[in-house]
């Protein structure tokens, strides 16, 4: 047997990640049967950073874990603080908050759609759905002012509010999407070339979902009836009626079907939220400095829970702050996904966990880039920048 | 907004009746958030009750602390196949930093293997019995023995440290 198995690594560079990453993978011929995981190529020292800035440049930092799911992290940051300034934001800054949370899991299960799509060689797919984000980002462009890293929130409250042309161009673009994903989800359960890459592959059982702490759509998808807006409602998730959506085909193809599906749940909410969009002041005043104490919060990210943990020393900066985000609690279930499968299905099968490396890797301090250390200065990045042309 | 918390109550007298003075603390913070100290000897003890007994079979995150005399280990534990809204219970310990040694609690809860392995790397926390502690996030040229988010290393000294290395 140990004659017969070679080790093939599978990153940090490798046509197949789009971020990197390290798999070292045992196959015997084919056949996968050991992963081990490296990570840390994208750690930027964030937990320790936090520690030396005061919560109002958090509030900037958190968003910065990652570029995709910022305002899930934003969220988390100010559910984790608020209730330690005993300050609470009122409701109308809770709708914008779902909406803004809300929009931000459509134009992500959009693009996994499409890197899910173009991971098992279907392109076409992969430039319709990226088509479709574009809206959804151009709506959180006109709301927010940004299209990533949104800065949507502060201490107490938002930052703006929804003026009645924002909500009917809302209303608009949300009609347009919902319809678009109902025509993938016909697509997705009778297009062979998805079918035939994605049934049966990447198999997590619900059993292994749950002893391995599998979170977000890779839980659902195994059946696993969780997610913390039902769970542990935050914002305004409590007084919006939606559905928790789960499959229990337990494979790639069951991931497919539990994404298209909260994509068509997560316009309903936003058109529930539009429609009930309570009045009045969209955020409240907020102290500098907490008094000692912990907290934990967690919010519903479009890949799963993040989990915060903030420990508060009196001062205007915290003791501790920890970001735990979806990926790395799904890495685990992703090496038990590969193992017993096929080299060929590496690709497609670490894509349906939506892994996101920068979320995982918050904490480092260098780029360890072929064995090389190095920091960059702030005055060598802008010197990078203004060489390829920025401002 | 006051809410109902006598599930949340009910954890924690639970706790306090079967392990007695091994609670260090044990408080409900709010709504669904328990904050509980144990005696790091119990540890295995304690986290085997949750688990096998009250269905805290999930671990969300395993956060390490550095309390200058001490370090501390949070496991923020949940109720994994409740129907109603569940509770996390985060489960916090201390031990001694010139031997910062703790049994590990893969063999109750197999997902914790990452997140010990994250600690150990950050902390220099060692888990006992885990099967693979080797550095996880941390580049392969670390220099040894530097834990970046213990409190005495400040941002300079892991620049210099590193620095160090390179040369």
């Amino acid at each position: 047997m140990s004659n017969s198995t070679y080790k093939v690594p599978i990153g940090p560079q490798h046509p197949a990640l789009k971020e990197p990453e390290n798999f070292l993978l045992t196959v015997d011929g084919e056949e996968i049967i050991d992963v081990k995981i490296r990570l840390g190529y994208v750690h930027r020292g964030g937990e320790k950073a936090f520690e030396n800035r005061t919560y109002v440049q958090g509030l900037y930092l958190i968003e910065r874990v990652c570029g995709i799911c910022a305002m899930a992290h934003q969220l988390c940051y100010v559910n984790n603080l608020e209730p330690m300034m005993d300050v609470e934001a009122p409701p109308r800054a809770q709708y914008i908050r779902t909406i803004v949370a809300e929009l931000e899991r459509v134009h992500s299960h959009l693009l996994w759609l499409g890197v899910a799509a173009h991971e098992i060689g279907f392109d076409t797919l992969f430039m319709y759905c990226w088509r479709d984000r574009e809206v959804s980002l151009d709506l959180m462009e006109m709301i927010t002012g940004n299209r990533v890293l949104h800065a949507a929130n502060t201490i107490g409250g938002v930052r703006r509010d929804l003026t009645a042309d924002m909500i009917s161009k809302t209303r608009k673009g949300i009609a347009l999407l919902k319809k678009r994903t109902e025509y993938y989800k016909k697509l997705v359960l009778a297009e062979k070339t998805i079918l035939k890459r994605a049934l049966g592959v990447g198999i997590l059982s619900t059993k292994d979902a749950a002893e391995l702490c599998a979170v977000g759509p890779t839980a659902r998808a195994s059946n696993v009836k969780k997610d913390v807006r039902k769970d542990d409602p935050y914002s305004a998730y409590d007084e919006i009626p939606f559905n928790l959506i789960t499959y229990d085909l337990c494979d790639v193809a069951s991931r497919v079907l539990v994404r298209v599906d909260e994509l068509i749940e997560s316009a309903n909410i936003i058109e529930y939220s539009l429609d009930h969009l309570p009045t009045g002041p969209i955020g409240v005043r907020a102290p500098r400095s907490i008094p000692p104490g912990e907290n934990v919060s967690i919010v519903e990210a479009p890949r799963g829970e993040d989990i915060h943990y903030c420990k508060s020393n009196g001062t205007d900066k915290p003791e501790r702050y920890k970001v735990r985000a979806p990926t790395l609690g799904n890495w685990a279930s992703m090496a038990k996904m590969l193992i017993g499968g096929y080299v060929a299905d590496v690709p497609i099968t670490l894509a349906a966990i939506d892994p996101c490396m920068s979320c995982t890797d918050r904490v480092a301090f260098i780029d360890a880039n072929s064995g090389k250390n190095w920091i960059w200065s702030t005055e060598q990045i802008k010197k990078y920048s203004k060489k390829n042309g920025g401002r | 907004m006051l809410s109902d918390i006598s599930k949340e109550q009910e954890i924690v007298n639970n706790l306090k009746d079967k392990f007695g003075d091994k609670i260090i603390e044990a408080k409900v913070q709010s709504a669904r958030r328990v904050f509980v100290t144990i005696d790091s000897k119990s540890l295995i003890k304690v986290t085997k009750f949750l688990a096998k007994e009250k269905n805290y079979t999930h671990v969300a995150t395993i956060s390490g602390l550095d309390l200058v005399k001490n370090l501390a280990v949070i496991y923020h534990l949940r109720e994994y196949h409740s129907k109603e809204q569940f509770i996390t219970l985060s489960l916090k310990v201390e031990v001694a930093k010139d031997k910062p040694k703790l049994p590990t609690i893969i063999t109750i809860i197999p997902g914790a293997e990452l997140y010990e392995r994250e600690v150990h790397d950050l902390f220099g926390i060692v888990f006992e019995g885990h099967p693979d502690l080797s550095p996880l996030i941390l580049p392969e040229h670390w220099p040894s023995g530097v834990y970046p988010l213990r409190k005495e290393y400040k941002l300079e000294d892991i620049k210099t440290k590193i620095e160090k290395v390179k040369k």
